[in-house]
C-alpha cells in the first residue's frame, strides 16, 4: 500500500510547500511534532540541494507500511549535474553544509533509510526513509 | 529506555514547579548528563519537556503549546551539529592514534646504532621536543672508517617525519664510509630538492673519519658549524664551511675540508636544538656550551653527551623548545 | 609573543618593517602577513629586520619561501638591519650567499 504526491521544486518558495506536504504526511502517519519537524528538514535540505545545485527537480512523499510498520518517504529527483564524489558530499564537516551539521550527513541522520542514486550529467535520485515507532 | 527518561524529567519539573528552590534545579543539570550519554538530542529533550508540561500543567495557553513546534523546529539543526561535532572529535582521535602509531613507525624506521670503530669513541643522544623528532643522525661504518650524518629538518611533524625518511634512502644509497661527504650532500640535496614544497628545508652536516689517517672530514648543507676541540691548545676551533641549505636549489654543489685529530681531540656535531638554547635571561651563549663540554673532555663520549644534555636543560629550567642533537667522535687512540 | 610587519610603499618599491619574535609559533602569522604583499608597480622590496629580537630555523624558512616568490614574479628581495646573531644564521644556512642581507652596522655582504 502506498500514497504518494509531489511537489515541483522551482522557486524557493516550493521549498515550503514541500516542507508543508510533508508535515501533512508525517502527521497522517502519526508522527510526533519531534519527529514531524525532522522529516521537514529533511525535506528542507533536499528542496534546498534541488534549488541550488540542480535549477529545478521534484519532490515526492510517500505513505508506506510494511506489516505492522508504518513510515514516510521522502524522494528527490533532479535532472541537475550530479554528484561527482559522493564520499566527500557525505563526509562530516564538508564545506556546503557550512559545517552547520545539516547538508547529506544531516538527512541521513534525521532519517532511518538513506539512498543516493546519481550519475554525473543525468541526475540525482535521493530515497530517504522514517519509520514510526 | 526514552519513557524512563520520560518519567525521570516529569518529576524533576513537577518538584520544581512546586518548590522552585536550588536542589530542584541542581538534580536538572545532573539530568542532562545522563541525556547526553544516552544520546537525546536537543529538539527530542523539547518533546520531552513539552509531554512532561502537558501532564503536570493542566491549563497551558494554546500559545505557549504552539510556541513549542516551532522551538522544536529550531533545535532541530543543534541536534545536527551536536551530532556532527561528536562525530569530528570521535574521527580527531583516530587521527591522534594514527599519529601515535605513525611516531612509533619513525623511531623504529629511523634507529641508528652508533657503530664501533677500532680507536675511535662515539656519543650520541637525540631527544626530540615533541613527539615527532625533527633532529636525524645516521651512521655508515666500515673496518677504519665511520660516516656521521646529522640533519634538522625545518618543519614540523608528519611532513618532516617523511622528509627524514627520504635522508635516510639517500644516506642508504650512499656507497660505503669513506666517500666524500661533498658527494654525499650533493646527492642528497638533488634528492630533497626534488621532493619538498617551498617552506621545507633540511640543514645537514656529514663528515667522514678515516681511522687510519685519523682525520676527519666535513661538509655542511647550512649546517651549525661542527667544533673541533684540540687537547693540546685547550680550545676550540669552529668548523666553518659554506654551503647551501638542502632543497632551495637544485644545481648547489658542496665542498669539502678535512682536520686532523690527535689522540684526546674530538669533533662535536650539534643540531640548533644546542645552540639556541635560551635561559630566562637571555641566550646562552656558545662559550658557554662549550665550556661544559670542556668540563668532562676526560670523559666517555657518551658520557659527555648526557652531561651537556642535563647541564643545558638545567639551565632552560627543564624546557626543551627545539629538538636536541648532539654527537662526540673523540679519538681515543 | 606578537609579530607586526608594517608595509610602506615608496617609489618603485615596498619597505616593511617586521618587529618581534619569529620562531615556530609566531611564523605561520609572519607567513600569512607576508603573502598579503601585493606588488603592484614595485620591482622591489626591503624587509627591516631590525626590530626583530630573535629568529629561529622556522623563520628562515618562511623568508626562503617568500624569497623564492619574489625572485618568481622578477622583483628583488633584501633584508635589512640584521644583528649578529640574525646574520650568522644567514651565514651558516649559506642563505646569505644568494640573498640580499645587510647587516645592522651599514656593512654589505
Amino acid at each position: 500500500m502506498s500514497i504518494e504526491s509531489s511537489v515541483d521544486i522551482i522557486t524557493e518558495w516550493d521549498i515550503v510547500a514541500a516542507r508543508q506536504l510533508g508535515r501533512n504526511e508525517a502527521k497522517e502517519v502519526g508522527f510526533g511534532t519531534v519527529d514531524q519537524a525532522r522529516i521537514t528538514t529533511a525535506i528542507s535540505e533536499l528542496a534546498r540541494n534541488i534549488y541550488l545545485y540542480a535549477g529545478k527537480g521534484k519532490i515526492t512523499i510517500e505513505r508506506i507500511a510494511d506489516g505492522a510498520m508504518k513510515g514516510i518517504v521522502i524522494i528527490a529527483a533532479d535532472q541537475g549535474p550530479g554528484i561527482p564524489d559522493l564520499r566527500k558530499v557525505m563526509e562530516d564537516g564538508y564545506t556546503t553544509s557550512g559545517g552547520l551539521g545539516a547538508g547529506m550527513p544531516g538527512v541521513k541522520r534525521l532519517m532511518d533509510d538513506f539512498k543516493v542514486d546519481t550519475e554525473v550529467g543525468v541526475g540525482t535520485t535521493i530515497t530517504a526513509t522514517k519509520w514510526l515507532r | 529506555m526514552p519513557q524512563e527518561v520520560e518519567r525521570q524529567y516529569k518529576a524533576i519539573l513537577r518538584n520544581y514547579l512546586e518548590q522552585q528552590n536550588e536542589l530542584n534545579l541542581y538534580e536538572g543539570q545532573t539530568f542532562s548528563k545522563q541525556l547526553i550519554q544516552k544520546n537525546i538530542s536537543p529538539e527530542e529533550m523539547i518533546g520531552i519537556h513539552r509531554a512532561a508540561l502537558e501532564e503536570v500543567v493542566s491549563d497551558i495557553p494554546e500559545k505557549i503549546e504552539h510556541s513549542f513546534d516551532l522551538l522544536i523546529e529550531v533545535m532541530v539543526r543543534y541536534g545536527l551539529a551536536l551530532h556532527e561535532h561528536q562525530n569530528l572529535i570521535q574521527k580527531q582521535e583516530n587521527f591522534r592514534i594514527e599519529m601515535d602509531l605513525a611516531a612509533n613507525v619513525q623511531r623504529t624506521l629511523l634507529k641508528t646504532t652508533v657503530p664501533q670503530v677500532q680507536g675511535l669513541d662515539i656519543g650520541m643522544l637525540s631527544v626530540p621536543a615533541k613527539e615527532m623528532n625533527g633532529d636525524y643522525v645516521h651512521f655508515l661504518s666500515d673496518s677504519q672508517s665511520v660516516g656521521i650524518g646529522v640533519a634538522d629538518v625545518i618543519g614540523k611533524g608528519i611532513p618532516a617525519a617523511l622528509c627524514m625518511s627520504m635522508i635516510k634512502n639517500g644516506m642508504d644509497s650512499v656507497d660505503g664510509a669513506h666517500v666524500d661527504p661533498a658527494i654525499v650532500l650533493d646527492v642528497i640535496n638533488r634528492i630533497v630538492e626534488r621532493s619538498v614544497t617551498d617552506s621545507m628545508f633540511v640543514s645537514m652536516i656529514y663528515g667522514s673519519y678515516d681511522a687510519t689517517t685519523h682525520t676527519f672530514t666535513y661538509a655542511s648543507a647550512g649546517h651549525e658549524p661542527a667544533l673541533h676541540y684540540s687537547l693540546q691548545e685547550g680550545t676550540f676551533h669552529e668548523l666553518f664551511i659554506k654551503g647551501l641549505l638542502l632543497g632551495v636549489l637544485p644545481q648547489t654543489t658542496y665542498q669539502s675540508q678535512t682536520v686532523r685529530l690527535e689522540i684526546g681531540d674530538f669533533v662535536v656535531l650539534m643540531t640548533d636544538g644546542v645552540t639556541e638554547c635560551r635561559s630566562q635571561d637571555g641566550f646562552i651563549e656558545m662559550e658557554k656550551v662549550m665550556k661544559i663540554i670542556e668540563d668532562v673532555k676526560t670523559e666517555s663520549a657518551q658520557e659527555m653527551v648526557e652531561y651537556v644534555y642535563k647541564e643545558l636543560i638545567l639551565l632552560q629550567d627543564f624546557e626543551l623548545r627545539d629538538d636536541f642533537t648532539l654527537v662526540i667522535v673523540k679519538r681515543a687512540v | 609573543m606578537n609579530i607586526s610587519v608594517d608595509l610602506q610603499r615608496e617609489e618603485n618599491k615596498v619597505v616593511g618593517f617586521i618587529e618581534g619574535e619569529i620562531d615556530a609559533f609566531t611564523a605561520p602569522m609572519l607567513r600569512e602577513k607576508l603573502a598579503e604583499i601585493t606588488l603592484g608597480d614595485s620591482k622591489e622590496i626591503v624587509l627591516d629586520l631590525s626590530e626583530v629580537s630573535y629568529m629561529d630555523s622556522t623563520g628562515l624558512g618562511v623568508f626562503v619561501g617568500f624569497f623564492k616568490n619574489v625572485k618568481s614574479e622578477n622583483a628583488k628581495l633584501k633584508l635589512t638591519g640584521l644583528s649578529s646573531r640574525l646574520k650568522r644564521l644567514f651565514d651558516i644556512t649559506g642563505l646569505g650567499e644568494i640573498m640580499d642581507i645587510e647587516s645592522s652596522t651599514g656593512e654589505v655582504k
